[in-house]
């Protein structure tokens, strides 16, 4: 009896632990089901409360229905992009990645490119000119390396800054600055008056203030914008750089809230719809917020402006959009080429503006009176951002990702004293040298 | 031959020793091997650079500022937090009034996820509304309001406060190890004319010295993994000045994808955890059985 319960014992453990490690995998490799149809496994973090949530599911219920029999998508969801990030990096170490990867704002082509796994587009696009229409000038550098078409967007960022008209008008100000020196005497009297002037952070990456930074870099000179334009740079320890870190060290100790250093976006975003600070760099995706009672008053959204950098500037590139990876089978391939041409196509990026309020990787697209109607912060930001003169790209969209730690711990020092911009901007440029 | 009772260990210990070589010791390997290679996620293969991962880690100022930042904490922690907790078991030991409940209560900040305890120091810390500013503005000591975290002069001991003072695992540990003693030989040393200090310190600490040597190579374990508290509180900053291995092994890999480079990180976590057990096994005669 005592054998058999030992032995008992130990089936059991052994069962438990084989059981516990070997959970029988799903079956989330793309393949052909028995009906012939090609069944695409598409991984996605434009889940659940993603903003592009619905855009998503609508499309993918839209391209199953239109190629019902012959292709179908099959979400998953992995809530949050650095899950999202993390899983492709995984499967890029081990070559087996799902056949259409979005690239967001992660630069997710370069690394599957290096690895040489990512599908020539060029040939596909020049022979379908609707399809081709839809690229910009801008789009064409997102999406292409070596003159070849790896990727297609469906998003533009189109970002400049919000501005609470209340507090403006509180401090005697009638409109967003035309010049940078206008902005600072502007950041001076809402001082004056009383009023923080800007929501700013410095953790994760600090995305707001780093907005600010590449304004100023972009705005300075024909280097600058060039130097903005340039994709993973290594030399920071540039003259318009460095007066660009200056002004910023100026704002952070000056027109900003005490918790905008060690902050996150959430405080700065907070602080703006809190009516604790006047300005905040953003994105229209952030325009949701001004209605959401849970985040801010009922009327707020009446308060807030939106304009353009000074110096006649806005970010404006179309995010790095869907690419698709080398597969064994060619029919996947040629049904993940299908995929990423549905979900970038005029009509995708229609129902993203009409849905979400997501701005369109092509101009080709227009604002939809429904979309005026629904977003009309959106609509008045767009017009501005068509007269902008200048325009490029994000900083954090173009520099290597190591330095995102690296502006976050630094920047507090910047703001201390602790280090001067030059300082600041070496301590850039050697981390930035440590990708090569 | 093995007995049977011999034979039965080694089945049952089977299924663990596979399970550990499996998911502890292949995975070992694995990282002690990659650090000789150049090893990045763009790379389409590996390929073999002998010592220049350890080169380029050693001449490298943040390793230096992470290395001396890990070897304080582990310092401090096992000193003065593993002094503490034992200064408390000591107390309790006493069985003074109300023991059973400090006891209970000082176990509660151990069991809170670490998650919540940085939320917890980052809202005590906050320069805007964070209690400890408060407090010193209602004292009149307003002048003394910093950014807790974010300052280079203060970042490092804020951060250490956040898992500093929560003792209680060295206390549950060397006070059920005190309750062990056998009460004849405090009982002998009263009779001798001992005070109940000189009690302590020549008779209870001594009896003691194995368990607290064991909280000692917990204290310094728990520093060399420290990783989701410093994340979470100051991200490693100001600048270096909070960060440890763990997270320049965490910006090799995840910021610069230089796997290579954050496994040789890796190593030198592993050889420091053996290093630092070996100097406490021998400090605190661990495996010594006289006292």
């Amino acid at each position: 009896m005592k054998k058999l319960l030992v032995v008992l014992l130990i089936t059991a453990m052994v069962v438990g632990m084989v059981s516990g490690c070997s959970k029988k995998a799903d079956n989330k490799k793309s393949s052909t089901n028995k009906d012939g149809e090609i069944v695409l496994n598409y991984p996605t973090f434009q889940c659940g409360v993603n903003t592009a949530a619905e855009v998503v599911a609508k499309l993918v219920e839209e391209f199953n229905e239109k190629y019902d029999g012959k292709y179908e998508i099959k979400l998953e969801e992995i809530p949050g992009d650095t899950n999202y990030v993390d899983k492709i990096k995984v499967q890029l170490g081990t070559g087996d990645l799902p056949p259409v990867i979005y690239g967001g704002g992660f630069n997710l082509l370069d690394l599957a490119l290096a690895k040489d796994l990512v599908v020539d587009l060029t040939e596909k696009v020049d022979a379908d000119s609707e399809w081709k229409d839809l690229y910009s000038e801008a789009a064409l550098t997102t999406n292409s390396r070596d003159g070849k078409i790896y990727a297609s967007s469906v998003e533009g960022s189109l970002v400049g800054y919000f501005y609470n008209k209340e507090l403006f008008d509180k401090a005697g100000i009638k409109e967003p600055a035309k010049t940078w020196d206008e902005f600072f005497a502007q950041c001076e009297t809402l001082k004056k008056a009383g009023i923080t002037p800007l929501s700013m952070d410095t953790a994760d990456s600090a995305w707001v203030t780093q907005l600010w930074l590449g304004a100023l870099v972009a705005t300075d000179n024909e280097s600058g914008l060039d130097f903005m334009k340039t994709m993973n740079p290594t030399d920071y320890n540039t003259p318009e750089m460095i007066a660009a870190v200056e002004k910023v060290q100026k704002m952070l100790k000056e027109y900003t809230t005490l918790d905008a250093i060690g902050g996150k976006y959430e405080q700065a975003a907070n602080n703006f719809l809190s009516g604790q600070t006047a300005m905040i760099a953003n994105g229209p995706w952030m325009i949701g917020d001004f209605t959401d009672e849970t985040k801010t008053t009922k009327d707020f959204a009446d308060k807030v402006g939106t304009a353009i950098y000074p110096d006649s500037f806005v970010y404006d590139a179309p995010i790095q959009g869907y690419f698709v990876t080398k597969q064994s089978d060619p029919k996947v391939e040629e049904a993940a080429i299908e995929m990423v041409k549905f979900f970038t196509s005029a009509h995708a990026q229609q129902l993203g503006l009409d849905l979400q309020g997501m701005v369109p990787a092509s101009d080709t697209v227009k604002v939809s009176d429904e979309a005026k109607d629904k977003f009309p912060l959106l609509s008045e930001f767009i017009e501005l951002a068509a007269d902008a003169e200048t325009r490029t790209d994000n900083m954090q969209a173009t520099m290597y990702s190591n330095l995102l730690d690296t502006i976050s711990q630094e920047l507090p020092r910047l703001q201390s004293g602790d280090i001067d911009a030059k300082g600041f901007c070496e301590i850039m440029s050697k981390d930035a040298a440590k990708n090569s | 031959m093995m007995n049977t009772k011999k034979r039965w260990i080694v089945i049952f210990l089977l299924p663990t020793v596979a399970l550990f070589l499996l998911i502890y010791l292949v995975p070992l390997l694995i990282v002690f091997v990659t650090s000789f290679f150049d090893y990045r996620l763009t790379a389409s293969e590996l390929s073999f650079v002998g010592l220049s991962n350890y080169i380029s880690l050693f001449g490298d100022p943040d390793f230096h500022k992470a290395f001396s930042n890990t070897i304080i904490w582990i310092l401090i922690q096992c000193t003065l937090h593993v002094g503490m907790g034992t200064l408390l078991a000591l107390i309790l030991y006493k069985k003074v009034r109300g023991w059973k409940f400090v006891r209970t209560v000082y176990m509660i900040p151990n069991i809170i996820s670490n998650a919540a305890m940085g939320m917890i120091f980052l809202n005590i810390f906050n320069p805007s509304y964070g209690v400890l500013n408060s407090i010193l503005k209602s004292v009149g000591l307003g002048h003394l309001a910093k950014n807790w975290l974010m300052d280079s002069a203060t970042a490092f001991p804020a951060v250490t406060l956040v898992w500093f003072l929560f003792a209680g695992y060295t206390t549950t540990l060397v006070l059920s190890s005190a309750l062990s003693v056998d009460e004849s030989l405090i009982e002998a040393a009263k009779i001798d004319g001992a005070s109940p200090v000189q009690t302590d310190l020549f008779v209870m600490l001594p009896l003691l010295r194995k368990m607290i040597g064991t909280t000692m190579v917990m204290a310094a374990t728990y520093m060399l993994q420290m990783f989701d508290l410093i994340y979470i509180t100051t991200g490693g900053g100001p600048g270096k000045a909070t960060t440890n291995l763990p997270l320049l092994l965490y910006g090799a890999y995840k910021g610069e994808n230089n796997y290579g480079y954050a496994n040789t990180i890796g190593v030198v976590i592993v050889l420091m955890g053996i290093a630092v057990m070996a100097i406490i096994n021998k400090v605190m005669k661990v495996n010594d059985d006289e006292y």
